[in-house]
């Protein structure tokens, strides 16, 4: 290890705040977290765990700045080091769920986003992650598609009217697993359908929409993400919009959560979920569905509820779309991730498939008919799980749940 | 005690106790220049007190997500710190801050139940709660837990400490006591009176122990005495600020 490969490490490994350092030197190894962790659950891995996560952690940042090294200088950090630490940290959904055990109540999300981000910077990132990020460079969304193609999903479900104003009230943000995933095309309809049924004065941002840039946060680019959040801030801002309405829980913990961090300033409009929308507009007697008479299950995304704040609002919202709801366990706060966060898909799909059919299992065993869920990745990742399994469960956004409970879908 | 104690004994309670407060003070000011060295939070985690405090309630005094996660560890947990609140609580009376007559209200069975009998209770499930935890960390060792060695050391050193204090307590005394008599570690600062003549050979090295242990507090885990209180706070402003 040279000097300047020296300066590098100590460089990235500075960039654990006071409170992550603190966080990383009280974790006791408690192992209180690892039952809990989905990835760990799941493959009985010992790196996966998040508090070997942070041991490992720890002895890279002691490697540079503990006493020994001080007073007789620091050890060098090895290739086997850094990709031994990304193996942990890119296997892991990011869902924050060991902060809900954490006995310190330590903010594990942020912490792991920040190894991602040292990783990064000593040169550990997977390649699959690397691409993704390529992608959203060229093309600004991770699938690396032509941005003419965002509005394609509005071609292929025969949505009449697609509005791409000037100026609105409202902007409908898709968001890039909505927009490029046939899957979720029914997602973007259902809540284009519902606003046009509202007559709301809502506008498409089109090619002008870019990726909200949580896949790069995901991957510890925090730097590259303001780019992403300067340009969709400044698009809504040109069309006077005053609310923001996202389908997609990724996008909306980053609009709502990351976006003031990242631009020093709070965006001058209101971030909303669809299903927050929705149960408002519902709850006001502007929208009457008919409720469905199957049994239904609603998946809690991590990034909407854990990390996101919004829990009572589908649930207030599918009092009106269902008659037979069901609560699945481990849900609301304590949520088990279905493995479709935290780029895990880009690393081990395995994994992803594993822990996507524990989450299936859990909704069988009530007899859920319907899974709904207020994310596409979630929707993707069930989606996957059914096929695979051949699991008779349908699985829906609550969105896509409306629409069909209203008729337009 | 002249021609009881060796001199190394006299060492422990006369020289040692200046090193213990310097190695103390040292790690201390090492630790957090370890944590002020590193940047701030550039997007603030801001804390807010109300709910701060509520979840230290919650998760400090009460362990709830421990309680919510694993039962049998909240409780073997829980006993723990009960345990050592309750002797740090009873080495306070060794330093007069407070007196056995604080309990007389109780009625002298249980005046003399709480001064007396209880502590060694406490002793011993102080010792058992630890050994749990030790066996614990070493079955979970590898599989789901990656111990850094100062976590082993932190806990050893207690468990030490505690089996010769508890040793102290029951291993009867070299000399029969005559009165109340007096330690002085540090002059007009540090000065333990003991109602009892304790076992000499447990009593010092319980000295030299927990000098240990006080001096490894700041290298070690038991940061979380003071750092554990503070995540919770920003945890539970975290909370608040996300409306959850």
């Amino acid at each position: 290890m040279t000097s300047r490969d020296r300066d590098e490490a100590k460089e990235a490994l500075r960039k654990f705040t006071r409170r992550q350092l603190m966080e990383l030197d009280t974790c006791a190894h408690c192992a209180l977290c690892t039952e809990k962790c989905p990835t760990y659950a799941e493959s009985q891995v010992p790196n996966y765990a998040p508090g070997v996560r942070s041991s490992k952690t720890v002895r890279l940042y002691n490697k540079q700045f503990d006493l020994r090294a001080r007073l007789l200088g620091s050890r060098p950090i090895t290739e086997e080091d850094v990709a031994d630490l990304a193996d942990s940290a890119f296997n892991c959904t990011l869902c924050g769920r060991c902060m809900e055990t954490c006995p310190f109540g330590f903010q594990t999300h942020e912490l792991w986003v920040r190894v991602r981000e040292v990783i990064r910077d000593l040169g550990g990132t997977p390649s699959k992650v690397l691409m993704l990020e390529e992608m959203l460079e060229e093309s600004q969304n991770p699938y690396g598609l032509e941005p003419d193609m965002r509005l394609d999903w509005a071609d292929y479900t025969d949505l009449e009217e697609i509005p791409e104003k000037d100026q609105a009230d409202i902007a409908y943000f898709v968001g890039c697993t909505t927009a490029f995933k046939g899957a979720n095309h029914e997602v973007a309809f259902a809540i284009a359908s519902i606003l046009n049924k509202l007559k709301e004065n809502w506008t498409l941002l089109g090619e002008d929409e870019w990726c909200c840039g949580s896949p790069l946060l995901l991957a510890g680019d925090e730097h590259g993400v303001k780019k992403f959040a300067e340009h969709n801030v400044e698009a809504l801002k040109s069309r006077g919009v005053k609310t923001v309405i996202t389908g997609c829980a990724g996008c909306f913990r980053v609009f709502k959560w990351e976006y003031p961090k990242l631009l020093g300033y709070k965006p001058d409009f209101e971030v909303v979920h669809a299903v927050e929308f929705l149960r408002d507009k519902l709850a006001s007697g502007e929208l009457n569905p008919d409720p469905a008479k199957e049994r239904v299950g609603y998946h809690d995304p991590c990034e909407l509820a854990r990390l996101g704040g919004v829990i009572d609002a589908p649930r207030e919202a599918l009092k009106y779309l269902a008659s037979d709801y069901v609560e699945l366990p481990e849900s609301g706060m304590d949520v088990r991730c279905c493995g479709g966060g935290g780029l895990l898909q880009a690393v081990n799909n395995d994994l992803r498939m594993a822990i996507v059919n524990r989450r299936l299992g859990q909704a069988r065993e009530l007899g859920v008919e319907i899974l709904t869920s207020g994310c596409p990745s979630c929707k993707l990742a069930f989606a996957d799980g059914v096929r695979e399994s051949d699991i008779e469960i349908e699985v829906l956004d609550v969105m896509e749940l409306a629409a069909r409970q209203l008729g337009l879908l | 005690m002249n021609g009881i104690i060796t001199p190394l004994y006299a060492f422990f309670v006369e020289k040692l106790p200046y090193v213990t407060i310097f190695v103390f003070l040292i790690g201390t000011a090492l630790r957090l220049n370890r944590w002020l060295s590193a940047p701030k939070d550039p997007h603030g985690g801001r804390l807010d007190l109300v709910a701060g405090l509520k979840y230290i309630i919650l998760d400090v005094v009460f362990f709830r997500k421990t309680f919510k996660t694993d039962k049998m560890t909240w409780l073997t947990l829980f006993l723990f710190h009960v345990g050592a609140g309750g002797i740090l609580f009873g080495h306070m009376r060794g330093f007069k801050l407070w007196t056995a007559e604080m309990f007389s209200p109780l009625g002298p069975w249980l005046a003399e139940f709480m001064v007396h009998t209880l502590p060694v209770y406490i002793g011993w499930m102080f010792i058992a709660t630890q050994v749990i935890l030790l066996i614990r960390r070493g079955v979970l060792e590898r599989q789901q837990l990656q111990s850094l060695p100062n976590d082993y050391v932190a806990l050893l050193l207690l468990l030490i400490t505690t089996i010769l204090g508890q040793g102290m307590r029951i291993f009867p005394p070299e000399a029969i006591p005559t009165e109340t008599y007096s330690v002085v570690f540090i002059p007009r600062l540090i000065v333990l009176h003991l109602e009892k003549v304790p076992s000499f050979h447990w009593f010092f090295l319980h000295i030299l122990f927990t000098q240990l242990f006080v001096m490894y507090i700041p290298f070690s885990k038991l940061v979380h005495i003071v750092s554990g209180v503070i995540t919770p706070a920003f945890y539970g402003s975290r909370r608040k600020e996300y409306d959850l």
